[in-house]
């Protein structure tokens, strides 16, 4: 093709595109609310799904977690990082942008004067644990535990009920140990928190790292190396993730230990979030079947509607090949007409579900808590870059494969056969 | 040597289980500036010799040549070249492309041909002034009549520089003033630029302008005769 006729050429398409302007409309239309629908279901999935992963993570042990191999198979009492105090200074000195927080994890017997009942105990470090900042709003009753405070307690509220044990209330926390013994430590009750959710309402306590670690002695530890059940780290960029896994993984030397990430603690919700996507993924297929229709039906009519015409411009000299870039070229034009209607509608729906949202709170507890992991009750949409240029490209190049039977059909037109129908 | 010269001719079409020959064993020899009508019943092969010999289609045995050229196994793309270069087309109807303007239609195949705007853009205002229509170069086809449309062909036929112009009944679709008007056109046109216009037509004020009528029946020659002397369709 020569210069003029690349100039000619898309003038010509366009003008093509528009001789029935309301069948072009309507498939603009019609893509541009598909494209839209795509992306604000996608938004509302990866929003609802980096909502679970970010509460998963801020209610439980960090983006990254050191703790002793086998504990994640196999949890026990007696798996603990026996230098635990060693450990934690290599992950400080890893270096790493973010909060650190050793931590003591336990399944133990709490009683009370009326009942007792199976409880997992966590050993903070009450001024600085970022559990803090998810439960210090859930306070009830009570405050916060202080630190060096070796006796105070943090139950759930639901807990608290079975217990019958209020603010200032004992509550003893029993375990067996190495040998056969049993350990009793004693506790006071400083506050009451409600999150809503049952599975920390009606099972967590919160204690100092101190009164923890004494059921880790009964196992073997010693004080000294200060044990810890695991260290969780929280960083500040998510994004950093996989750089500072291996930036960790070099600073432990400790052969007790193994560093894992959020992925590793929690498979069941890396699997629910993939088998979330298939359906999402499904709904997009079904946009795309829709949109590559409504294009093969657009421009097939119009080529179809122009067979005398194309048969004319054959005559005129125009190749097989050059039909089929006008062809192809129209098809193209339509496609970015409809992604631009498509990304307004789609920014507009976006920025309406990012800043009001999907009110879920009336679906109820049940429905919100999704293989351990909490949805926020308001869904709001979340577009990564990435996301939002594959599905303009797939519907791109969807549009444009949809283009291609149209084309040929209009180079393959026998120039006396068109012209004399 | 003769501009174009048809040897043995013969097209061939299957109906069904049947042979049909819409020419038979055509041979025909066209000058440089010649100004001829074909001329038969409907179905005598007109349109068929027209079509062959602008390179539209490919005849099943027999020879074309345009100044030597030899059109016959030409590939599909060398055929759009030819018709590009060497071809000018009116048809009956629909001879425009809608969406483009006059003077557009008329840049159309120069632009195709690879001419720098420069020269298209003024071979195109020339011709179209030339066919009386220089005031309409901004109108597309829907807002020009049937006679204006058939003009603004027959300026991107010639504005084109073909060797050749083939018309397959350009007058048809036009009242009586219009068809004499645009016949006048193109009579004017074969003398000022010696182009060689072969029609295919039933209207007789064309065989009155044609310098030779060839008369066709069955797809093979029937008559050939001077323009001045009586037709004869047995």
């Amino acid at each position: 093709m020569n210069i003029g006729t690349w100039k000619q050429t898309p003038g010509l398409a366009w003008r093509n595109l528009w001789r029935n302007r309301r069948r072009t409309l309507i498939t603009v239309s019609m893509i541009a609310f598909g494209f839209a629908l795509a992306v604000v279901s996608i938004g509302l999935g990866d929003g609802g799904h980096n909502a679970m992963i970010r509460n998963a993570i801020r209610m439980g042990d960090g983006h990254l977690t050191v703790q002793p191999r086998g504990y994640l198979t196999s949890p026990a009492n007696y798996r603990f990082l026996h230098a635990g105090g060693e450990v934690l200074a290599q992950v400080q000195g890893a270096g790493l942008a973010g909060r650190v927080a050793p931590r003591v994890s336990l399944q133990l017997l709490a009683s009370s004067a009326t009942n007792a009942i199976g409880v997992a105990l966590q050993g903070i470090q009450p001024g600085r644990d970022p559990l803090h900042d998810v439960l210090g709003d859930s306070l009830v009753d009570g405050d916060w535990l202080e630190p060096g405070d070796h006796r105070g307690l943090l139950i759930g509220e639901s807990l608290s009920r079975k217990l019958d044990a209020d603010v200032g209330n004992k509550v003893v926390l029993m375990a067996g140990g190495r040998d056969g013994q049993t350990i009793s430590q004693l506790g006071r009750v400083r506050g009451i928190f409600r999150t809503g959710l049952d599975e920390l309402d009606g099972y967590v306590l919160l204690s100092d790292l101190a009164l923890a670690r004494q059921f880790l002695y009964a196992e073997g530890a010693t004080p000294e190396a200060a044990p810890l059940t695991r260290i969780a780290v929280f960083l500040d960029d998510a994004e950093a993730l996989p750089a500072a896994k291996t930036a960790l993984a070099d600073a432990v030397t400790a052969r007790e230990a193994v560093v894992l990430d959020w992925q590793e603690m929690m498979p069941q919700l890396v699997s629910f979030i993939v088998v979330d996507d298939v359906g999402n993924y499904i709904w997009l297929v079904f946009i795309l079947v829709m949109v590559a229709f409504g294009i093969l039906n657009t421009i097939l009519m119009s080529v179809l509607e122009r067979t005398r015409e194309f048969g004319l411009l054959r005559a005129l000299g125009v190749s097989p090949a050059q039909l089929l870039t006008l062809v192809l070229l129209e098809t193209i034009q339509l496609a970015i007409v409809a992604l631009v209607a498509g990304w307004l509608l789609a920014l507009g729906g976006h920025a309406y579900f990012a800043i009001k949202g999907l009110d879920l709170s009336a679906m109820g507890e049940e429905m919100l808590m999704t293989s351990g992991a909490m949805m926020d009750p308001i869904l709001r949409t979340e577009l990564s870059a990435g996301r939002v240029t594959s599905l303009t490209l797939l519907v791109f190049v969807t549009t444009l494969l949809a283009g291609i039977y149209p084309a040929f059909r209009a180079a393959r037109v026998s120039p006396v056969a068109a012209l004399h129908e | 040597m003769a501009l174009v010269q048809t040897d043995g001719l013969t097209k061939r079409y299957k109906q069904g289980d049947v042979d049909v020959y819409a020419l038979r064993d055509v041979s025909l020899d066209f000058e440089v500036g010649e100004f001829s009508a074909l001329v038969g019943p409907s179905g005598s092969g007109k349109t068929t010799l027209l079509n062959l010999i602008g390179g539209l289609d490919e005849p099943t045995r027999g020879k074309i040549l345009l100044d030597g050229q030899d059109l016959v196994g030409m590939s599909e793309r060398d055929r759009s070249q030819y018709r590009l270069h060497k071809v000018g087309f009116i048809f009956q109807a629909y001879n425009l492309v809608p969406v483009l303007s006059a003077l557009e239609n008329v840049e159309f195949i120069m632009v195709l041909q690879g001419r720098p705007q420069s020269e298209y853009r003024q071979r195109a205002m020339d011709y179209l002034a030339r066919v009386g229509l220089a005031d309409l170069a901004h109108r597309r086809p829907k807002a020009l009549s049937g006679g204006q449309q058939q003009r603004v062909a027959v300026a991107r036929a010639l504005a084109a520089g073909p060797r050749l112009v083939l018309a397959d009944e350009p007058t048809a679709n036009l009242d009586s003033e219009s068809a004499s008007d645009l016949l006048e056109l193109m009579a004017r046109m074969n003398q000022e630029d010696g182009v060689t216009f072969i029609f295919s037509t039933h209207d007789q004020r064309v065989m009155a302008k044609a310098r030779r009528i060839i008369t066709l029946k069955d797809g093979q020659v029937h008559d050939i005769r001077s323009g001045t002397e009586p037709l004869h369709l047995d």
